[in-house]
């Protein structure tokens, strides 16, 4: 993270002093950490001074509370605020108790806050001594909470303005590799200033909090040098601080089981090519050239992922703005669905059920390798449940016993939220072998 | 076009070079040789070398390309900072004799001659300092040149350093030259080492010696290799011409200096980029001609026949006319007519064309600006061959009727380089200051081992060829299969009819081998990615065995969307065809048959084996891959045998974010194969023998200083007590030395199974070389192994048999292969990863040969 820790509790001071307010608009804040979703967006409009007062507050507030301040935080159900995640990564040595703490309120407050992700493509990159780094030529981005699915999404072609001299070559060899839009003579660019400003039109339409906006690490430096490049060319001056969606993922997933996912296992769950080709994900543009590599469908992409696989986990039905599901309708009457369940007790079930079963198909391996060492959860229905297991059973089962409802769920969390699973071979030391 | 002109056409220009590894942890010596020529060479004379500031596009200049002598000093060539790492010392069992006994004894021909120099010959380093500095290099060379005590001793400088083959009088030399306009300067001459023969440095100052040889003889150098314009290969139908040439290298082989060369070709077009031009505006018109201009040029090599150059286009300056001015180095402003009538004597006549704009390299490292070179169209000529004539059968068959030369066809044409190099006056004089005697070509004695039996289930056979056993195989059971029951064939609807016929031939020709094929789910889609993804992502589940896609046509984004998705997402063995072959009626048969084994593969099945006598072996294949869209990617692959009979297959795949070929996880993939291995043998394998391929010159010491150690360190942790032991071999397809075969008067290929442990190996490796590949035409390459580590104390003889016993293993091909079945299957897997999904395959396939 790039922020120094203490920022963690100066932030916290913010919420803090937000929640008579918070209640007074009637909105159920009982702890600091419900209050925090509610915060973040005004916390990215405080000015430096104003953050620092919160700083000194915090720091007050640590010296009040003493050396007991360790253990009487972590009695405090830490709701991981989804604003920077990171910063708030729970203890990994959280006693049962606390789980137990976790509301359901704070379940609330994650699932109905708004995020973005924005994604802006570029002809290629050229070498650090360039002047112009990028060249931007497709904005995608989506509106996205966890509740409603995609909201909303804009997506606009950039006129990458003038290629520096010399540099044509790189700049085609780089499109054709990746999102093949024509270097030159595509009448679709459009001016950098309108898309900049249709895009904040998009992000912020009324003055006040900017929502948070997210897009993948490996893209952040160039969305971040695209959006300066294009601000410098419109004139248009507004601070979007661009976070990170891997920590985003991480944030929800901590939320939801208070433990940190591994790197290895957020990478691969956001790099999945299933959904490459579905309908109503690429722009029309790259869909009618049946070109994989989209600006837009890489938000939506991640949007699908996290409803997926995430969203499934607070007992969200999935509904077509979560992910393309009419693309898999047609097919839930024919598949046979293999369900695994847990400690070794595998069971067949055939039960009506979209099509991505084989999600959960073999990882009986797997899941008797993960280190974790918890009891089998088997099946429960409490809704608190803070194991990954039990869950995608719990609620397949429920979904078989209400089969007379026809909603479909996605039961693959159970397989893609394993994320031991990169380490699998890693994690088996060899006392078994001498 | 070279191998590394296309990775440049390819855009991976820009990458940062793959050695900087190597670089940091160069050898011991003080780094020095980066000579090129010593003759103030007008080397780099680029019309226009123009900088990007961008601000003034006319601010070019020509003349030496401001590479002033300060960049060209420290570094050292890369294959030369290999040979600075001994590693037989090491290695007890070898260090007296790594040459192996079994097989008949055969005499070979090299491409190597000999080099001879006086018992005592030295070389004389000297530092050269020059008051007041001065900062041209073409200035140094000719001040110190001109003095009489160094005019008639055989020298290369490069501005700093200086090479002499004789000792000065004094250790310290104080000279003084004039210049032209009077000032007189003052140069000390220091005598810094000297060096013997056999020093790495040495190697490099013989190669400047025979480049310049070779430049008397008329040959130009173009990219590594040097190439003879005056006496090309005219191929009048294509509109090509070859120039002939040859690679060369100045080494120290066992005890002697050799000097290797190896023919090369260099396919031009007879076609200027202006005609080129020309004919476009016929076919297109005025309209579109800029945009298709363009779009058909950009990215192609070009070469300038006036100074034997080659450039990529990468832009075309449509605004500049040759008749515009650019600025000299010396700041004058000059047209680009004026420019070529002066320098070269050429007359445009086009003056309306536009000027094509080329990227130079910056020879320093600091990346201060971006220069640029402008090339007139007329003057440059196409390179290679563009990808609709590798597609013309014609023209390529005949091309390879020039360049594949036969076994005599090469020994003739480098017994006229040897030749002229004796004869030419120059040459000859060139050689004899240094000291130099070029000698005759020579022989080594090779063995010819003993060919080995493939055991398949019920007996052993011995192949009538061991390069091609598909007949004898045809009737035979392997090893194991398992049979097909659930799986799918998802094919378009046009290619219904060719699935049926196909599907049945597979029944048919699975039966006799033991492979039992039953009845698919066959989903016919329509023609485009996104329906075949569909239809696998609705129909697979947990009991599919394996998805078979028949693909209307062989556009990438079938063959990526489906591998991504079966490998990664959903994990099923899934096997791709193309519609396209399976029209090839006549072919059915033979088609089928490959692919039902592939598909036993995929399923996790045995094919052969062979006697493998060590028991509880563990064999390892490493290959390290660079992925083909994210530059700074590189793709390692691991395969390790997991069964004593070295038939079954643990494979890992990750993709790893450097610069350098050199694999970071590899303790991770030991640890996970030793793992598998004692799972499926309840105990440990007592010997691993790793090949690691994919290794670029200069990565011997980090491969050394930074592999082995990750591999002995999962290897040592394996066990408390004996922990298996562990060799490490280096493979390389890629090498100097050829053989020939003497029979009666002529020269043959030599037979399989032929290796060469003496002659042509390094005093400092335990290497050798071996021959496990057949060629019908032209010559073949030998492939180059390295011992770098050798715990298991093999004898070397039992060592080059298990190598030549492992180029049997490979299921995709009933024969032999070039190199170990580990290399390959790594190789294979590496490729897909890094051409086509481009993320790490579930381990759940880690245990069949999902990649084949």
């Amino acid at each position: 993270m790039e922020k120094p820790r203490p920022l963690r509790h100066t932030w916290k001071g913010a919420a803090h002093e937000k929640i008579p307010e918070l209640r007074r608009r009637g909105l159920p804040v009982a702890h600091v950490a419900d209050a925090i979703p509610y915060c973040s967006a005004d916390w990215a409009l405080l000015r430096e001074e104003e953050k620092k007062k919160y700083a000194e507050m915090a720091r007050e507030w640590r010296a009040a509370q003493g050396k007991n301040s360790g253990p009487s935080e972590k009695q405090k159900p830490v709701s991981t605020p989804l604003r920077s995640p990171g910063m708030l990564v729970p203890k990994q040595n959280v006693s049962p108790l606390d789980m137990s703490g976790l509301s359901l309120k704070s379940d609330q407050a994650v699932l109905g806050g708004i995020f973005y992700f924005l994604n802006i493509f570029s002809h290629g990159e050229l070498p650090p001594h360039c002047e112009q780094r990028f060249l931007p030529c497709e904005i995608g981005c989506v509106k996205y909470s966890l509740q409603e699915g995609i909201m909303a999404d804009f997506h606009s072609f950039i006129n990458p303005g003038e290629i520096p001299r010399g540099f044509r070559f790189h700049c085609q060899a780089a499109s054709d590799s990746s999102h093949k839009i024509p270097i030159s003579n595509f009448e679709s660019g459009h001016d950098q200033a309108m898309v900049l400003q249709n895009l904040y039109r998009f992000i912020h339409p009324n003055p006040g909090n900017w929502p948070p906006v997210y897009c993948k690490s490996d893209d952040r430096a160039r969305v971040n040098w695209c959006l300066k490049h294009m601000e410098k060319s419109s004139e248009i001056r507004q601070d979007l601080e661009l976070l990170t969606v891997e920590d985003l993922v991480v944030g929800i997933y901590q939320q939801k089981f208070l433990k940190e996912p591994s790197k290895t296992w957020v990478r691969s769950f956001l790099d999945v090519a299933m959904w490459d080709y579905s309908s109503n994900t690429r722009c029309k543009w790259h869909e009618e050239n049946d070109i994989v590599l989209c600006a837009l469908a890489v938000c939506k992409k991640i949007a699908y992922c996290i409803s997926n696989s995430l969203a499934t986990l607070f007992g969200i039905q999935l509904t077509e703005a979560h992910v393309p599901l009419q693309d898999y309708e047609a097919s839930n009457s024919v598949t046979p669905k293999m369900v695994v369940l847990d400690a070794g007790r595998y069971q067949k079930l055939r039960v009506q059920s979209p099509g991505f079963s084989h999600f959960s198909s073999s990882n009986q391996e797997q899941r008797s390798n993960t280190p974790t060492g918890d009891s089998p959860s088997g099946v429960k229905t409490s809704g608190q449940n803070s194991s990954v297991r039990g869950r995608g059973i719990t609620r397949l089962l429920e979904s078989i016993s209400n089969s007379s409802s026809n909603i479909h769920k996605f039961c693959n969390c159970e397989t893609s939220l394993s994320p031991y699973m990169s380490q699998k071979d890693g994690s088996k030391s060899f006392s078994s072998l001498s | 076009m070279s191998g590394r002109a296309r990775a440049r056409a390819r855009g991976m220009a820009l990458s940062p070079s793959a050695a900087e590894v190597g670089r940091v942890q160069a050898s011991p010596l003080p780094l020095s040789v980066a000579l090129s020529d010593s003759e103030a060479s007008s080397s780099s004379d680029h019309v226009g070398t123009s900088r990007i500031s961008q601000k003034c596009e006319g601010g070019l200049s020509s003349g030496d390309a401001g590479c002033t002598f300060k960049e060209r000093v420290g570094k050292i060539r890369r294959e030369m900072m290999d040979l600075s790492v001994c590693t037989r010392e090491k290695l007890a069992h070898v260090r007296d004799c790594k040459r192996g006994s079994s097989g008949i004894p055969v005499k070979l021909v090299t491409n190597l001659f000999n080099l001879d120099l006086p018992q005592d010959w030295q070389l004389y380093q000297y530092h050269v300092t020059y008051s007041p500095d001065i900062e041209s290099r073409r200035l140094r060379i000719a001040l110190l040149y001109s003095h009489t005590e160094l005019s008639n001793k055989a020298k290369a400088f490069d501005g700093v350093i200086l090479f002499l083959s004789q000792k000065l009088d004094e250790k310290v030399v104080e000279l003084s030259s004039e210049t032209r306009r009077g000032e007189t300067v003052k140069m000390t001459v220091t005598l810094t080492r000297e060096l013997p023969a056999s020093s790495p440095v040495c190697m490099q100052v013989f190669s400047i010696i025979f480049k310049k040889i070779l430049k008397k003889l008329s040959m130009y150098q173009i990219g590594r290799n040097f190439y003879k314009p005056s006496e090309p290969v005219e191929i009048p139908q294509h509109k090509l011409s070859l120039w002939p040439g040859f690679a060369i290298s100045v080494s120290h082989f066992e005890s002697k200096l050799l000097f290797g060369a190896d023919v090369s070709y260099k396919i031009l077009r007879n076609e200027t980029v202006l005609e080129f031009m020309t004919d476009l505006r016929h076919k297109t018109g005025m309209s579109c001609f800029t945009q298709t201009c363009e779009k058909q040029l950009i990215g192609l090599i070009v070469i300038t026949r006036y100074n034997n150059k080659t450039y990529r286009i990468d832009d075309i300056d449509w605004s500049v006319k040759p008749t515009h001015t650019f600025q000299k180095r010396d700041g004058t402003e000059i047209t680009y007519v004026d420019y070529y009538k002066q320098q070269y004597d050429i007359t445009l006549s086009d003056l309306n064309q536009p000027v094509l704009v080329s990227l130079l390299k910056s020879k320093r490292n600091d990346d201060a600006e971006v220069r640029m070179a402008h090339l007139i169209p007329e003057l440059c000529f196409l390179t290679g061959l563009p990808g609709e004539a590798r597609s013309d059968f014609r023209l390529m068959k005949a091309v390879a009727e020039e360049t594949r030369l036969s076994p005599l066809g090469r020994q003739q044409r480098l017994a006229r380089l040897a030749d002229d190099i004796q004869r030419n006056k120059d040459a000859r004089f060139e050689l004899e200051t240094w000291g130099l005697h070029f000698g005759c070509q020579m022989s080594v004695t090779g063995r010819v081992v003993p060919s080995e039996n493939i055991i398949i289930q019920d007996h052993i056979c011995q192949p009538v060829s061991a390069a091609d056993w598909s007949k004898d195989m045809r009737t035979c059971k392997i090893l194991s299969a398992q049979s097909l029951n659930k799986w799918l064939v998802i094919c378009s609807n046009r290619a219904e009819r060719v699935t049926e016929s196909f599907l049945n031939c597979l029944r048919r020709v699975g039966r006799p081998i033991g492979f039992n094929v039953n009845h698919p789910k066959i989903i016919k889609v329509q023609e485009n990615p996104a329906a075949f993804l569909h239809a696998i992502q609705k129909y697979v589940d947990p009991e599919v065995q394996l998805v078979m896609c028949i693909l209307p046509s062989n556009q990438n984004s079938y063959y990526d969307s489906i591998k991504k998705y079966l490998l990664s997402d959903c994990p099923v063995p899934s096997q791709c065809v193309l519609a396209q072959t399976l029209n090839k009626q006549g072919m059915l048969m033979s088609i089928a048959t490959k692919i039902a084994l592939q598909m036993t593969c995929k399923l996790g099945g045995e094919l052969w084996a062979v006697e493998i006598p060590l028991k509880s072996l563990m064999v390892v294949g490493i290959d390290v891959c660079k992925d083909a869209f994210n530059q700074g990617m590189v793709v390692v692959g691991f395969v390790a045998s997991i069964n004593p009979r070295i038939t079954r297959w643990f494979s890992r795949c990750m993709l790893q974010r450097t610069t350098a070929d050199v694999a970071d996880c590899l303790k991770v993939f030991m640890t996970g194969a030793l793992n598998r291995w004692y799972t499926h043998n309840q105990g440990l394998p007592g010997r691993i023998i790793v090949y690691r391929d994919g290794v670029g010159d200069g990565q011997l010491r980090t491969l050394i200083e930074y592999e082995v150690p990750q591999l002995l360190s999962s290897v040592t942790e394996a066990s408390s007590n004996t922990s298996p032991k562990l060799s490490v071999i280096v493979v390389r397809k890629r090498c100097m030395p050829r053989f020939l075969m003497e029979t009666g008067r002529t020269l043959q290929n030599p037979p399989l199974g032929t290796i060469v442990d003496s002659g042509a190996t390094r005093p400092e490796w335990y290497d050798f070389y071996l021959i496990s590949r057949v060629a019908c035409r032209g010559t073949l390459n030998p492939t180059y192994y390295n011992v770098i580590y050798d715990d298991n104390g093999l004898k070397p003889d039992h060592m080059q048999r298990l190598t030549f016993k492992l180029c049997h293993l490979y299921y995709n091909w009933p024969g032999l292969i070039s190199v170990p079945a580990p290399c390959q299957y790594a190789h294979k897997l590496t490729f897909l990863v890094a051409q086509s999904t481009h993320k790490e395959p579930s381990l759940e396939l880690a245990n069949s040969l999902f990649y084949l």
